[in-house]
């Protein structure tokens, strides 16, 4: 206890050292920046849920092609959750003399229990609603231009006289690939009164619950535990579409690598800080061994003060994490709507405990060897001797680094690229500051007197130099990583989506009218036309064994196996498909040949050789399984799970799946065209690209928050970097102060010396981040053909080395103004 | 007396005070010397009585609060510390009782530093001339943990002649050292003294060093003592 309160005191007494500032400040910024991620992570993963949720209307459901027991909705109610039942079909409507198919929701008043329903009135305002009342109907744009219909109008819709109460602008469900279109949605009491949902309707019916977790999650074990009705099915926010899940992986890992950056700068300022409070206190610790002091109390007092200094730093590191992690929810709830989420706590603990874990792996070394100073050293400080034993101490940041990565990142391909990459950096660092020493001896004498000077400087403080060299060019390197490849990688990623993307998907279009749709289509504005066959079948057997006798390990994949599956076929790898495994099939195989999806793979213990049996319509395929792709589901392109080939699948019924890009504006135009090819069922995934668009976005906007950290925690390691030589240059400008030097020549000199330092910094930390960037885009983030910026990167160097020598210079000041009456001060 | 028109260095009614917790403190109070050119001169005293103070101002470390002090012809008090400087490459040198040499500097490097200040392109060639007078060419190579205490000073009094300078301060060169080495360092400083025709401006509080300048004043409390002593040759007007 004793010793406790010595070490406050000797934190209290300390406390202006600026080393001291700089090992509590660092602490503080790892703690915010992996606490306020790792909040907004976890916050942002629930609202993911959230999101899903929004997709399908609710946190679960069922979806059958009967109506459902009533006992489905009482267990939910039971369970304090919220119910509401809908039913789509099809139906033609009928006004101004016009026909139209419709796809057609009817629900109760209820919907939708998550997300948002909004609605165009008459005038073009928008407001969120819910299910229409008895009477009324809500029609999507395309429905009232197919029927020259207006808001306040009516029409007839299963033989009722309904009136247009509002224009359906979105609906929670939008984006379904395979939902039909024009929509109507109306009150479900109107649909059942009409009979549109009796005996021998093709209506699709659903019930969907929201409420409490908990509850989800215990009336989702009841119904699993119950049997479902023949046919029906689970609705899930695990089934959101992929697309979505891909964007807010991206997001995550974009906004971890952000924070480890923050939290590995903190960690290098950490052990520069360290460094240079041990050296300062191995006077003071000679003196107290001198005076008796015994070892192991020198490292209770040293473990102490660094514990006195950590907790009060740690707490204050919490509190902002929290703090600004509520602030940036509330920017960041604007991604997910008014979804309720608490805030989780855990996570900045958690930051707590690794920013006190980074202390006290970069900054123990430096002090645990000061236990070692002999108390001869009180005579002499060269009488220190080095302790080898200590040298393994400083593994202990490298552990703690590797460890931090490797939680922090999520993911072992993004942790073994930063490893290996800021690993690369300090080698090449330190090898180029060594060269660059190793030339200043011999390029010294001959140089100009500033140049010559700032050599001479750089190569009097070889070690520190080095670490110097080092720390700024780790520093930087993760400061460019974050200022240019990262917004550079959230540019590929928005590119990826171009104003162009395919926004439109056709479906059912037959042999015959793929000609005049191409045609018709150009006609209209529309562009980037894709086609691809499409059969629908069914898995029946898996290497002969039938998929009713087998047994499978989940519900998802017995769920696949059961479900209709949706079948194509190409003579060449179709882009964002990548082969893992096998080889594509040649031009004309002797056999059937498929490839599927590493997700198929995976849920049926799927490899290469082994036969799946199809049955599409009349007829059956056997096809081997020649190749293994990992399909890219973000790329909004027309993918497939399995894919045939040609020669073998052509044969089969099928009809086409277009996707194409059309003009908002010419969405009338489309409704037209829609009357003309009457069987077509189109998807507008408009909706969905806004929302990817809106991720990336935002994303980028959190980035460039956390980067504020970033800067922050780059500048304690530059003035860290700055201050450890600070003492050194002192004695060294009053010695040449004495000895006749100007204080330009000393400004020059310096100007020189962190110029050069600059450069070493600048260059490695640029070839650095190019290198990892490169590996990242291509490795964790997928960019097709991502080039890290090599210009911005370039200048970022240049800017670096300026804005190392223009700081280094401000910090000189006072050091050039130091009296040579010091060095006679001294003796 | 001396004559002051030949004077080297001169100082006229010299005070120096500080601002202390307590209030003002005095350190020199109305010091007056001359110094001729090739003269030896010892300023002795004991601890505390202001002798590195005035060893300071002399060379330019530091200006006065009142008084002059001119050195070949250049009133220090009206030089800004940039003039000073330049003034103090060309004409003085330093030897300091803690050696003062740049530790990652090997024993050759430091002395060449006043050379590379004036932007000298022969450096090195009057460094390791310099090192030889002083005996250490077999150390040139040598970094300054390596030398021992005597050794080192060596090295500083070859850097302090390695420029020629006008006029030399050492400020106690061998109280950091045994009697038998001290006493080897003051051999060597007076005839490089002599031989380079070089002022020394000495502060000790040997009573045999300074025994062996030509003149000496002792402080006490910042004043100068008068002395019956024929070596102390100074004025004091307090």
């Amino acid at each position: 206890m004793k010793l406790f309160l010595l070490a406050l005191r000797t934190v209290r007494r300390e406390w202006h050292l600026p080393e001291l500032r700089t090992l509590a400040a660092s602490l503080v910024l790892a703690v915010v920046a992996l606490g306020v991620v790792a909040t907004l992570s976890t916050r942002i993963e629930r609202g993911m849920l959230a999101s899903a949720a929004e997709l399908i209307g609710g946190d679960i459901g069922i979806e059958s092609p009967q109506d459902l027991p009533d006992t489905f909705a009482d267990e939910a109610r039971r369970r304090g959750l919220n119910a509401t039942v809908n039913a789509s079909f099809p139906s033609v409507a009928f006004a101004n003399q016009k026909t139209q198919l419709l796809d057609v929701q009817a629900s109760d008043p209820h919907y939708p229990l998550r997300g948002t329903l909004e609605l165009g009135d008459a005038s073009g305002h928008s407001h969120i609603g819910h299910a229409p009342p008895a009477g009324s109907v809500y029609l999507d744009h395309r429905a009232l231009v197919a029927l020259n219909l207006k808001v306040g109008q009516t029409l007839q819709l299963g033989g009722r006289q309904l009136t247009i109460a509002a224009e359906l602008l979105r609906q929670p469900d939008g984006g379904e690939l395979f939902a039909l279109a024009p929509r109507a949605l109306m009150s479900l009491t109107d649909a059942e009164q009409a009979g549109l949902l009796g005996v021998g309707s093709r209506a699709r019916h659903r019930l969907l619950l929201a409420g409490d977790p908990s509850a989800v999650q215990s009336w989702r074990n009841w119904v699993q535990s119950s049997k479902l009705p023949q046919g029906a099915e689970l609705i899930t926010t695990e089934q959101t579409q992929e697309r979505m899940r891909t964007a807010f992986d991206r997001a995550g890992a974009f906004l971890r690598l952000t924070a480890l950056l923050s939290a590995l700068l903190a960690g290098v300022a950490i052990a520069l800080a360290a460094q240079r409070y041990a050296r300062r206190k191995t006077a003071e610790v000679a003196l107290l061994r001198a005076l008796g002091t015994s070892r192991k109390r020198v490292l209770g007092l040293l473990v102490y003060t660094l514990a006195a200094l950590a907790v009060p730093a740690a707490v204050v590191g919490l509190v902002l994490a929290l703090g600004l992690s509520q602030l940036a929810w509330m920017f960041a709830s604007q991604l997910f709507g008014s979804v309720p989420t608490v805030l989780p706590i855990g996570p900045s603990f958690a930051a707590a405990a690794m920013g006190i874990a980074v202390l006290i792996g970069f900054a123990l070394p430096p002090l645990a060897r000061l236990a070692e100073v002999p108390p001869v050293a009180v005579f002499r400080q060269s009488m220190e001797r080095r302790v080898r034993r200590f040298d393994a101490l400083y593994l202990i940041p490298l552990v703690v680094a590797l460890a931090l990565i490797w939680t922090q990142s999520g993911s072992v391909q993004l942790a073994g690229i930063l490893a290996a990459s800021l690993f690369g950096v300090a080698i090449v660092a330190a090898l180029l500051a060594a060269l660059l020493l190793f030339v200043a001896r011999r390029v010294a004498p001959g140089a100009h007197p500033a140049l010559r000077l700032g050599l001479a400087a750089l190569a009097r403080r070889r070690t520190l130099s080095l670490i110097q060299a080092t720390a700024l060019s780790l520093g930087l390197c993760a400061l460019l990583l974050l200022a240019v490849v990262a917004p550079s990688l959230l540019q590929g990623w928005r590119q990826e989506l171009p104003s162009d993307t395919p926004n439109w998907f056709a479906l059912n279009l037959q042999d015959d009218q793929r000609a005049g749709f191409d045609k018709a289509l150009a006609a209209i504005g529309g562009s980037k036309l894709n086609m691809a066959p499409l059969a629908v079948g069914k898995l029946t057997a898996i290497n002969g064994k039938p998929v009713d006798a087998i047994t499978f390990p989940d519900e998802r994949s017995k769920d696949s196996a059961d479900r209709q599956l949706r079948l194509s076929w190409a003579s060449e790898l179709p882009p964002a498909n990548q082969i893992v495994a096998g080889q594509w099939p040649p031009a004309h195989p002797a056999q059937a040949v498929v490839s599927i999806d590493t997700m198929w793979r995976d849920m049926f213990s799927l490899k290469i050789g082994d036969t799946l049996s199809f049955n599409v319509g009349e007829g059956n395929l056997d096809a081997k399984v020649g190749s293994i792709r990992k399909v890219d589901w973000s790329s909004f392109r027309v993918n497939f799970f399995l894919l045939l080939d040609p020669d073998h699948a052509s044969s089969l019924p099928h009809t086409w799946l277009a996707s194409f890009y059309l003009p908002r504006t010419q969405a009338t135009q489309l409704a037209q065209l829609s009357r003309t090819y009457s069987n077509l069922s189109l998807i507008d995934v408009d909706a969905l690209l806004d929302r990817v668009r809106e991720i990336v976005d935002r994303v980028g906007n959190a980035v460039r928050w956390i980067l504020g950290f970033s800067l922050l925690a780059g500048a304690l390691v530059l003035s860290a970097a700055l201050a450890a030589s600070a003492a050194e240059r002192r004695h060294e400008a009053a010695l040449l102060r004495t000895l006749g030097a100007r204080r330009n020549q000393l400004r020059a000199a310096a100007a020189c010396e962190f110029a050069l330092l600059g450069l070493v910094a600048g260059l490695t930390a640029a070839l650095g981040a190019a290198g990892a960037g490169l590996w990242m885009g291509h490795a964790v983030f997928h960019i097709d053909g991502f080039v890290p910026p090599l210009w911005p990167l370039a200048l970022g160097a240049l800017g670096a080395a300026l804005v190392v020598m223009l700081l280094g210079l401000a910090g000189t000041r006072k050091v050039t103004r130091t009296s040579p009456m010091r060095l006679l001060r001294e003796g | 007396m001396t004559d002051s028109s030949r004077a080297l260095l001169e100082t006229r009614d010299v005070s120096k005070s500080v601002s202390g917790p307590e209030g003002k403190l005095d350190i020199l109070q109305n010091v007056s010397l001359q110094i001729q050119p090739g003269e030896s001169f010892a300023i002795v005293g004991a601890s505390g009585s202001g002798k590195t103070t005035l060893l300071g101002l002399l060379a330019g470390l530091d200006t006065p609060n009142s008084g002059s002090i001119i050195l070949d012809g250049n009133v220090l008090e009206r030089m800004d510390e940039e003039a000073r400087a330049d003034l103090r490459r060309r004409l003085v040198g330093f030897v300091f009782q803690s050696f003062h040499l740049l530790p990652a500097l090997t024993a050759e490097e430091n002395v060449m530093l006043p050379l590379e200040l004036e932007g000298s392109s022969d450096a090195r060639t009057h460094a390791r001339a310099a090192l030889e007078a002083v005996g250490l060419t077999a150390r040139r190579k040598h970094y300054p943990a390596q030398l021992s205490g005597g050794e080192q000073q060596r090295v500083a009094i070859a850097r302090a002649f390695v420029h020629s300078p006008r006029v030399l301060f050492a400020d106690e060169p061998t109280g950091n050292l045994d009697q038998r080495t001290g006493h080897h360092i003051c051999d060597m400083l007076f005839a490089l003294n002599r031989d380079h025709h070089t002022t020394l401006v000495l502060v000790t509080h040997d009573a045999t060093l300074a025994a062996r300048c030509d003149r000496r004043i002792e402080l006490e409390e910042g004043r100068v003592v008068p002395s019956s002593d024929p070596a102390s040759v100074v004025s004091a007007r307090a």
